[in-house]
């Protein structure tokens, strides 16, 4: 097979931080190249200088053995490089036809954009998911309200609309449930024996071992190896990725049975709970238990999550610490001791730009008077950043110098900080490296461990199974399923998800 | 998002037009629209103008000394006694010469990435400069033949402004119509989303500013022609007025959404504004804050709604 985009050496430095030291990179027409490495490790930078949204210091890309360089997206796009970026490259205000031809817009002749054109190549790009959407997708529906899995399909197909010869697809799986999943890999296949070079960048080893054909791994910005994969196990990858370091999938915790959960308080008591996307929740929260909430993403989760915690009107029943609680608005969830966790952490949970200190103590200011008292601010906030064994520069650097998971841990601690008795968390380990989520599970377990409840919503289903002590499968607004003890397998849970009943399981 | 409900913006219109055919019968007489929108020619032009470079992210406070440096040079060169040969020459200099300062503004907000409001404001005062500098004192002007010929000609009985606003919204649909059009709205809308699928984002930022600088020296020359006269000053309130105009037009300020058409019928309706504040017998001295009542009461107005709207559910 003929090497498409060859990457040599390629350095590239931001200020004093090495982004890539030294990352090498063949890709062959025809193939899936698993890029993979833990967060930080460069993946996403690599990917951003082969498509032109970076430019590199030193190194060398060759197309078809032809030296390239490209100054900007566009130049690297006529070359037919095209790229699934991780944080979408979709314009909210914009519709889906709009965002997916943005560029190459099929034209009339007089240089007018060719609407009828425009319309019935949305709508074959669309067919290509048909039966995978929750909402009506049309080529003129905006962008901006879709949930995250739609987006991220538009960003998908407005990727291969270009009918690139090397697509990257940078975590384009992050936000898909399963059946889009697979369709997505459908469709590899068949991109793959047309000759495309595609690049699959994930943290989900199942789907890397799945559809990929060779690997290339990177640590800390340098290509530590290359191979097939068929050659290798997870447990080989991981010890790449990580030098050393067993990945721990499961947190090693004695997990209460369900006698012993009966015989603790019930911390939460929801009864026949409503809202827009939840149609009759009802589940019971002990203390110091963690409960998963699993099923195909958009069933009804994250509003569930939402309407617990007041951001989302509701109906029902919510009994906290055997008194009943109604609230209208996050801060009286507060006040009562409920904490979420929100899932997009860069836009719901962080200011980027401000320092860890103040993004600990947002929600805790009032505890320090009038003048603050700085200094036990800090105090407080460094505690916190230690027991959560935060890797940072200092206490005052900016959020945005911490990797993925560390940022994640940034949010959870300043919400630690008003000594929450339940915590919820949406979705908290999207795009999170491994050795960053063992130490996660690890904080979740000392939380529950502590008398803490838990309630963890993840779209990874090896989480649920490796940490959750239930597991409750929504389906369409609904609970379908509660997993417990034996039950709780993958098996299980993947059934589930496509709306096995509980009689048809256990 | 598209709008789908009927623009707030139009519900203005028709109570605006109500009052003024209450307070005054023969508004809807085409010698009365013709004088209403003479009046208000220059500002829908520099009001176009501004809601391209707000469509794509940006404003240009400088838009009204842009007006000012044109009605400057044209009362200069032109003067009291000007013949037409020399006027089309001046014209069409002056239109050079707006997209040349507009050039100025895109080269420091879009190629130097400096803040556009700070920026613009700077550029307002040296432009602002240059126009006292060519017409230190009030005075020149245009021969009477020309702004008789755009106070009172109207072909088939229409209105000029008519045919120049028709002119202005159908290079806009031109525009909406090929790639700069979609271009404009995904600069404005998301910047970085832009870049990385390939639009070339500077560019389309320094073409608005250019664009902005056209479209206020043709507001300049219109304003010219209504006034006879030169007056350096002269263009310094539309700055404000024509960004309020895309506002209550419907363009966010954050860029991204809106369009001309909107600006255009806000600049018509801050006109008529005016109009009811002075036809209704008001006192002097509240005219002012009567209109600025309005104006304000007019932008809270889809943000009260919305209040409203919440505490009802």
């Amino acid at each position: 097979m003929a090497i498409a985009l060859s990457a040599r050496n390629i350095v590239k430095r931001y200020g004093a931080t090495v982004a890539l030291a030294d990352a090498s990179l063949d890709i062959h027409t025809g193939e899936v190249l698993a890029l993979i490495g833990a967060n930080g490790s460069g993946k996403s930078t690599l990917s951003k200088i082969m498509n032109g949204v970076v430019v590199r210091d030193g190194g060398q890309l060759r197309l078809d053995d032809h030296v390239v360089q490209f100054a900007s997206p566009y130049a690297a796009k006529r070359m037919g490089i095209s790229t699934v970026f991780q944080e979408l490259s979709l314009v909210p205000q914009m519709t889906v036809a709009e965002n997916i031809w943005l560029t190459h817009e099929p034209l009339k002749r007089g240089g007018l954009i060719d609407k009828q054109t425009l319309r019935r190549k949305t709508e074959e790009l669309l067919a290509l998911f048909a039966g995978t959407f929750s909402t009506k997708l049309e080529p003129d529906t905006p962008v901006g309200p879709l949930p995250p899995d739609e987006k991220q399909i538009i960003e998908i197909l407005k990727a291969i609309s270009v009918e690139p010869r090397v697509l990257i697809l940078d975590e384009a799986t992050a936000s898909l449930d399963n059946r889009q999943v697979q369709r997505l890999f459908e469709l590899v296949t068949q991109w793959k024996l047309q000759g495309q070079a595609i690049v699959f960048v994930s943290h989900r080893m199942d789907e890397i071992f799945q559809i990929g054909d060779r690997y290339s791994v990177l640590r800390n910005g340098t290509s530590v190896g290359e191979g097939v994969l068929s050659d290798r196990t997870r447990n080989d990858l991981v010890a790449l990725m990580v030098q050393g370091a067993t990945a721990a999938n499961v947190v090693a915790r004695t997990r209460p049975t369900a006698a012993e959960l009966a015989a603790q308080n019930v911390q939460v008591d929801v009864m026949d709970l409503q809202a827009a996307g939840v149609h009759g929740v009802t589940f019971q929260l002990h203390a110091g238990e963690l409960l998963g909430l699993g099923g195909l993403r958009g069933q009804g989760q994250h509003q569930l999550l939402l309407a617990m915690f007041g951001a989302l009107p509701y109906t029902g029943r919510i009994t906290i610490d055997r008194a009943p609680g109604h609230f209208t608005h996050p801060r009286q969830a507060m006040q009562r001791r409920l904490a979420l966790v929100p899932g997009e952490r860069a836009s719901e949970g962080l200011l980027l730009r401000r320092s860890i200190l103040e993004n600990f103590l947002i929600p805790s200011w009032r505890d320090f008077g009038f003048p603050l008292r700085m200094g036990k601010a800090r105090a407080v906030a460094s505690n916190m950043a230690r027991s959560l064994s935060l890797k940072m520069g200092g206490i005052d650097d900016p959020v945005s110098s911490l990797s993925g998971g560390n940022a994640q841990k940034v949010v959870i601690g300043k919400w630690l900080l008003r000594d929450p008795h339940v915590l919820m968390l949406d979705d908290p380990t999207k795009g999170i490296d491994v050795g960053a989520k063992a130490e996660f599970y690890k904080l979740l377990a000392r939380l529950c461990d502590e008398g803490k409840s838990v309630l963890l919503y993840s779209s990874d289903d090896e989480e649920l199974i490796g940490l959750c002590d239930r597991v409750l499968v929504m389906h369409d607004g609904k609970i379908r399923v509660e997993l417990a003890g034996a039950a709780l397998t993958k098996s299980h849970l993947v059934a589930a998800s496509l709306g096995a009943t509980q009689e048809e399981l256990v | 998002m598209r709008q789908i409900r009927f623009p707030f913006v139009l519900w203005l219109f028709i109570v605006a037009t109500l009052v003024n055919l209450f307070l005054q019968p023969d508004f809807l007489q085409p010698v009365t629209i013709n004088s209403n929108l003479r009046v208000l020619l220059p500002l829908i032009l520099v009001a176009v103008g501004q809601a391209i470079v707000i469509l794509a992210g940006g404003i240009d406070i400088s838009a009204g000394a842009i007006v000012s440096i044109v009605n400057a040079f044209l009362a200069t060169r032109i003067g009291l006694n000007g013949d037409p040969g020399t006027a089309t020459l001046m014209i069409t200099l002056s239109l050079l010469a707006g997209m040349a300062v507009g050039a100025i503004n895109g080269f420091f907000v879009a190629s130097l990435r400096l803040q556009p409001i700070i920026m613009t404001y700077a550029t307002s005062f040296l432009f602002g400069g240059l126009a006292l500098l060519i017409l230190p004192n009030p005075g020149g002007g245009m021969p009477s033949s020309f702004t008789k010929f755009y106070h009172d000609t109207m072909p088939l009985g229409v209105p000029l402004a008519f045919y120049v606003i028709a002119l202005v919204m159908l290079a806009w649909y031109g525009l909406r119509q090929a790639r700069y059009g979609r271009y404009l709205f995904a600069v404005g809308g998301k910047a970085d989303a832009a870049f990385q699928t390939g639009v070339p984002v500077s560019l389309i930022q320094f073409s608005t500013y250019v664009i902005s600088g056209l479209m206020a020296a043709f507001g300049g020359i219109a304003l010219t022609l209504l006034t006879g006269s030169g007056n350096a000053q002269i263009g310094d309130s539309l700055t404000l007025s024509a960004i309020t105009a895309v506002v209550i037009g419907g363009t966010a300020l954050s860029g991204g959404t809106g369009g001309i058409g909107g600006a255009i019928i806000g600049a018509i309706v801050l006109g008529l504004f005016r109009n009811i504040v002075s036809f209704a017998n008001i006192a002097t001295w509240w005219q002012t804050f009567v209109n600025a009542a309005i104006i304000v009461l007019a932008l809270a107005m889809p943000g009260l709604i919305r209040l409203l709207r919440r505490g009802n559910t």
